[in-house]
């Protein structure tokens, strides 16, 4: 182990090429030094998320786990994925909330302290996805608690999640 | 070979399956002597409501043999004013959450069961209504109140274990991790676990009810959205028993492609798994690399399908895109994979303080997972060569080099190298595919399937045996869609493998095993 750290520090190789920006759609690109810049004003660079499933298929959740591997790396920025909701500055929930975890989120909601936010993530949690008309689905986390932002996309790619966050940033800072 | 079997009432034969019709004593007589005398495995167990076609509810049991491409089917037709079935759980342990699922959805129950607790359903769920009877309903209200969660309708006791020194710990549903929900229930001495009981069922979602409002075409999409990284093996799944029920054969080159997409999607999985248990030992390093290699994996997912989670590739009756073509991309990406690949075991295997933690931790005995059912990686850690590429050769697996890799441990490390075993075959087999040339072209045309037709499809995924059974009604629309995900046989096993271990130890067994919640809830 000491060995490989070593190895990479003399030959400073990096596991894979570092990314300023990422493409999203056509003609949209997260700009790295966007979201730089306003972390660093509005949030003193801290900003902490709470990923809540409520109910996904998965992909959501690890798309999310995606953005802490190091290609994407968020914790350079200054957002991290925190243990407990009374940490959180953000919510982020995936899933078109399961009828039997409705309580689970809004005991989670209650326990985040204000000023909170909360972002729909994926297309199950912005209108219930493919899971909406379920019996058991309450078709999206609105219905449930105050959404401020949406990601849509099934999964939403880790750039797309990224964009989201920075739109939630824009909302506030005007 | 056939088994010596009780005279059943019908018999009908389809392709592998062999449907056998039984009263309910010769039913039970019947599953018990299967897997007694022949050593049959339960692949799975489900309810049908068939009163709208003859007046009756079904109950199938799906058996195989091991060493025979067959499925013995024991079908136990009831009344529509029974209510009761035997349960075969005691003697057939592997049954005891089947029973419990068609009591929850049918409001069938298992005579002589030694757990009547509902499985899917919560405290707060309306008493006696059953969501897969075709005249069940449900009323805003009683959503709302279900919702809520806090009213008490049918109440669910914990198992606990009382006594000096032994502490509760309820951890969940919601975890610190970025993962799905769950309950769990220690009942500890000390750090010692000495009991678990885990609820699960929180992100149920009414999945196999809601696949009867989509048409069967449709219904790839909600299959591919069962369980995240299972995507591709749903759709095969799905597309397999349905294209088996309306009679068609899919091209080669269909075949092709999702055998291609079966090992891709294995990959990524076992490679990501084997780098996220770092991070239940704290390995920065080895974690940093699992997630980097899945990471480059699912990139090219995405290059060749358009989605990091291969969606969107099956259709009923073939595939819509030619991952084959890129096979250029594909030996690149590959090749630089299995050099990264080589080296990170080569770091976690030297790493002592890693394989410390995982040998001997989460032990599964071989004999409580042969009687638990347990499929997949978990049973193969556990000396059980359950394979269902093997024992019933689908796609283009019978032309394939490869074997069913065991290891008689039982330890999260035993199930850490099967993993990595699959892996390196699963990169020589997406070689192999890439050498010859298929015939067909991408998709063959669907047909009506007759009325109440029905079929299975099995493919082995990244976490085990995945079997989907579709039935359809007289208009051709979904009459009923049973899925068994490989979690749902496996979550029993869980508590027997965290007996005796630390709770620290805990999140190191779970991520062995790497169970879908949601595939598990659907
Ligand atoms: S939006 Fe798609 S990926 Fe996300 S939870 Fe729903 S089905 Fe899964």
């Amino acid at each position: 182990m000491l060995k490989e750290i070593l190895k990479n520090l003399i030959t400073r190789k990096r596991t894979i090429t570092f990314p300023t920006g990422f493409p999203i759609e056509p003609g949209q690109t997260v700009k790295l030094v966007d979201i730089q810049g306003k972390l660093d004003t509005i949030f003193k660079r801290s900003l902490r998320i709470r990923m809540v499933d409520a109910g996904s298929c998965n992909a959501c959740e690890w798309e999310c786990q995606a953005l802490m591997n190091p290609f994407y790396d968020l914790q350079r920025l200054g957002i991290d994925f925190v243990a407990s909701p009374r940490h959180a500055d953000v919510l982020l929930v995936s899933g078109p909330v399961s009828r039997q975890m409705e309580l689970a989120l809004k005991k989670t909601y209650f326990a985040t302290p204000e000023p909170r936010r909360v972002v729909a993530c994926g297309d199950c949690a912005v209108n219930g996805g493919i899971y909406r008309g379920s019996y058991a689905v309450t078709d999206g986390v609105a219905n449930v608690i105050p959404v401020d932002a949406i990601i849509p996309g099934c999964p939403p790619t880790p750039s797309a999640i990224m964009l989201g966050i920075a739109q939630l940033m824009n909302k506030d800072v005007k | 070979m056939n088994p010596a079997l009780k005279e059943s009432r019908s018999r009908r034969e389809f392709r592998n399956e062999v449907y056998l019709e039984y009263g309910a004593a010769d039913f039970h007589d019947v599953c018990c002597s299967l897997v007694k005398d022949h050593r049959a495995l339960l692949r799975l167990m489900f309810g049908t409501d068939e009163r709208l076609r003859d007046g009756s509810f079904r109950i199938y049991a799906v058996f195989s043999i091991p060493g025979q491409d067959r499925f013995l089917i024991p079908v136990l037709q009831l009344g529509d004013k029974e209510s009761s079935f035997p349960s075969i759980t005691s003697e057939v342990p592997a049954a005891q959450w089947y029973e419990r699922e068609i009591s929850d959805m049918f409001g069938l129950s298992p005579e002589g069961h030694p757990d009547t607790r509902r499985l899917v359903f919560h405290e707060a769920f309306p008493a006696g209504s059953h969501p897969l009877r075709k005249d069940w309903s449900i009323t805003d209200e009683e959503k709302a109140v279900w919702g809520e969660g806090r009213k008490i309708n049918v109440p669910h006791p914990f198992m606990e274990v009382a006594g000096e020194g032994i502490v509760q710990i309820p951890v969940g549903p919601v975890h610190a991790g970025v993962i799905e929900p769950g309950h769990f229930r220690f009942s500890a001495i000390g750090e010692t676990i000495f009991f678990l009981e885990p609820r699960l069922f929180y992100t149920h979602k009414g999945t196999e009810k809601h696949f009867e409002s989509f048409g069967f075409s449709d219904g790839v999409r909600l299959a591919e959205r069962v369980s995240g990284t299972d995507s591709f093996s749903h759709g095969v799944a799905y597309c397999m028993a349905v294209e088996r029920m309306m009679g068609i054969e899919i091209t080669e080159k269909a075949a092709a492609v999702r055998t291609l997409g079966m090992e891709l999607e294995r990959l990524y999985n076992h490679i990501g798994d084997i780098g996220f248990l770092c991070a239940g030992t704290a390995l920065a390093v080895g974690y940093a690399k699992g997630a980097v290699i899945r990471e480059e994996l699912q990139c090219l997912n995405e290059r060749l399908t358009g989605s990091r989670y291969l969606r969107g590739v099956n259709a009923v009756g073939g595939v819509t895109t030619d991952m084959l073509e890129h096979a250029d991309d594909l030996l690149r990406t590959l090749d630089s994979v299995t050099v990264e690949y080589k080296s990170m075991m080569k770091l976690l295997l030297s790493s002592v303080s890693h394989v410390e933690r995982l040998e001997n931790t989460g032990k599964l005995s071989r004999d409580i997972a042969a009687r638990l059912g347990v499929t997949g990686v978990a049973a193969r850690a556990s000396g059980l060569a359950d394979d269902v590429r093997k024992s019933h050769p689908h796609l283009l697996y019978d032309r394939m080099i490869f074997e069913a890799h065991t290891l008689e441990k039982g330890d999260v490390l035993a199930r850490m190298l099967i993993r990595g075993e699959e892996a390196e075959c699963s990169i020589s087999m997406v070689h192999e595919l890439l050498e010859s040339s298929y015939r067909g072209g991408l998709t063959v045309a669907v047909k009506r399937p007759e009325a109440y037709a029905s079929a299975l499809g099995y493919v082995e995924s990244p976490r085990g045996s995945l079997f989907y059974w579709v039935m359809s009604d007289k208009e051709g629309k979904p009459f009923r869609v049973k899925l068994r995900t490989p979690s749902y046989c496996n979550w029993p096993a869980v508590p027997f493998a965290v007996h005796g271990n630390i709770v620290p130890d805990f999140p190191l067994c779970n991520k062995s095993f790497n169970l879908s919640y949601s595939g598990c809830d659907r």
